[in-house]
């Protein structure tokens, strides 16, 4: 037998509408820092990034699609994995699916990891993922946005992680970094790592019936 | 040339740096609400709904497919609707990808309408989706979950919905679409489905949660309106993209309707 409570409908509604309350002030504050997100200032990208795709090489100018918005997905794969991340697979296994919408609202979406391509469209090719997967092996791009960690920071215990605010042991994270491109040059608007992720997943970890936890690949590589 | 504040990589970090606090803070709101959600009390369910499914006949209790956990997703489809609603399909685009790891952790995500079966199969298979979808016309669950109504209720404006009886929002909201016959974001919506906006708003979306135990189904949770917004994959995207939502309008289209269907990404 269930040790819930178990009541009648009418107290249900009762304790159901005290609780929409608080999930109402949930939404209202999520919107407040929607706001607050697009106020943040922009920095110009200067360094030239060449990812390897299907088409070769391509800059992060091209990454775009001829859209004016792009988000990289941090997809944490690297060259001497046998296969990319589980959490980030199951990340991709959602936004798998949404891609024509965002392309409509002007965004493109890539992910991008440092594991070579051919990798890459294998693991793509196995899982029925159609979105663009590009590898930046050859490239500053995961370091500069600090989502890889060179192994000389990591054996002098100095590397840090989301934004700064965690220490961390492992050479790759994962993370999304949000980009915008005018008629001349490319800037860098956002980046989120760790629990600032689950956020993407539709209800974040809130919504199911789950507890919130770390992905276990992201504790301990 | 781009009029939005540009700063060097100091000056943003420090802003990010500002925002991430508030950003955490948020989490940590998300987890405590997650929390008290599970101690929302249950009620037990004692009325045999009834569905047509793949499978055939089957009864709530048959739609946890073995699993402990249940999510409905109440996806638009009424029996007069020539296709489902749009939305909601970006809603679904979203969970069909993820659908295979909650069944893997003992809860089976299933969609549910009113339209005729044989309507969400074909529906399904245009739209290339396999989580399983069950038909729940002719019965009451529906009507008992707040996410339909009948013709006389919308007529009396005798609606709940969302927790809330919705006689001034029937009367001055839809009303006002139905007296102005074909415009504003509802008709359109509306149109996408073949129907009008009376026949269209008859359905309504939500999602509720349900456990079965002992072989007794319990209502765990219901949510409606806004508080889909979080299991709307797209928006949570767009909201951090450098225009956010950027929306005057429905702009939102099933995934096979757009004219470059993602070609010019890759």
């Amino acid at each position: 037998m269930t040790d819930q409570q178990i009541v009648g409908h009418d107290d249900w509604i009762a304790a159901r509408g005290r609780f929409l309350a608080r999930e109402k002030e949930f939404t209202r504050l999520r919107e407040e820092l929607s706001r607050e997100r697009h106020e943040l200032p922009w920095e110009c990208v200067k360094k030239e990034y060449v990812f390897e795709g299907e088409n070769g090489g391509e800059t992060l100018a091209q990454l775009f699609g001829g859209r004016s918005q792009l988000i990289a997905y941090h997809f944490m794969y690297e060259p001497d994995w046998d296969i990319g991340c589980k959490s980030c697979s199951s990340w991709a296994d959602n936004f798998n699916g949404i891609i024509p919408h965002l392309n409509e609202r002007d965004m493109s979406l890539v992910a991008t990891s440092r594991a070579p391509l051919e990798k890459l469209q294998a693991q793509a090719k196995r899982f029925g993922w159609t979105f663009k997967w590009v590898s930046c092996v050859g490239n500053d791009f995961n370091l500069d946005f600090n989502v890889w960690l060179a192994p000389r920071t990591l054996a002098r215990g100095e590397a840090v992680y989301n934004h700064r605010s965690e220490r961390v042991t492992g050479p790759s994270r994962p993370g999304i970094s949000a980009f915008f491109k005018d008629d001349r040059q490319v800037f860098h608007t956002y980046s989120t790592h760790a629990r600032g992720l689950f956020d993407l997943l539709p209800g974040g970890v809130g919504e199911w019936p789950v507890t919130a936890k770390t992905p276990s690949c992201c504790a301990s590589r | 040339m781009t009029d939005h504040k540009t700063g060097t990589r100091e000056e943003w970090l420090a802003a990010r740096l500002e925002l991430l606090e508030a950003e955490k803070e948020l989490t940590r709101r998300s987890d405590e609400l997650a929390r008290r959600r599970q101690e929302l009390p249950w009620v037990r369910i004692d009325k045999a709904y009834r569905f047509e499914t793949d499978e055939g006949t089957e009864f709530l209790a048959d739609l946890f497919r073995g699993r402990s956990q249940l999510l409905i997703y109440h996806f638009m489809f009424g029996p007069d609707y020539t296709a489902g609603c749009p939305s909601c399909s970006t809603i679904a685009d979203g969970f069909e990808g993820f659908a295979v790891h909650l069944a893997n952790h003992d809860v089976t995500l299933s969609a549910v309408s009113r339209a005729p079966l044989a309507k969400l199969q074909a529906y399904k298979r245009r739209m290339g989706w396999t989580f399983p979808w069950a038909s729940s016309l002719g019965g009451d669950f529906n009507f008992d979950f707040n996410v339909s109504l009948t013709e006389e209720q919308q007529r009396k404006g005798a609606v709940e919905y969302n927790y809330r009886r919705e006689a001034a929002w029937t009367v001055r909201g839809i009303g006002d679409s139905l007296t102005k016959r074909g415009e504003g974001p509802v008709a359109e919506i509306a149109a996408m489905t073949g129907t009008d906006v009376a026949a269209y708003t008859r359905q309504r979306p939500g999602m509720s949660a349900f456990v079965l135990e002992n072989g007794v189904v319990y209502h765990v949770y219901s949510t409606y309106a806004r508080g889909l917004d979080g299991l709307w994959g797209m928006y949570q995207w767009l909201d951090r993209a450098p225009k956010g939502r950027n929306e005057t309008g429905v702009w939102w289209r099933r995934h096979d309707e757009y004219a470059n269907q993602g070609t010019s990404a890759r």
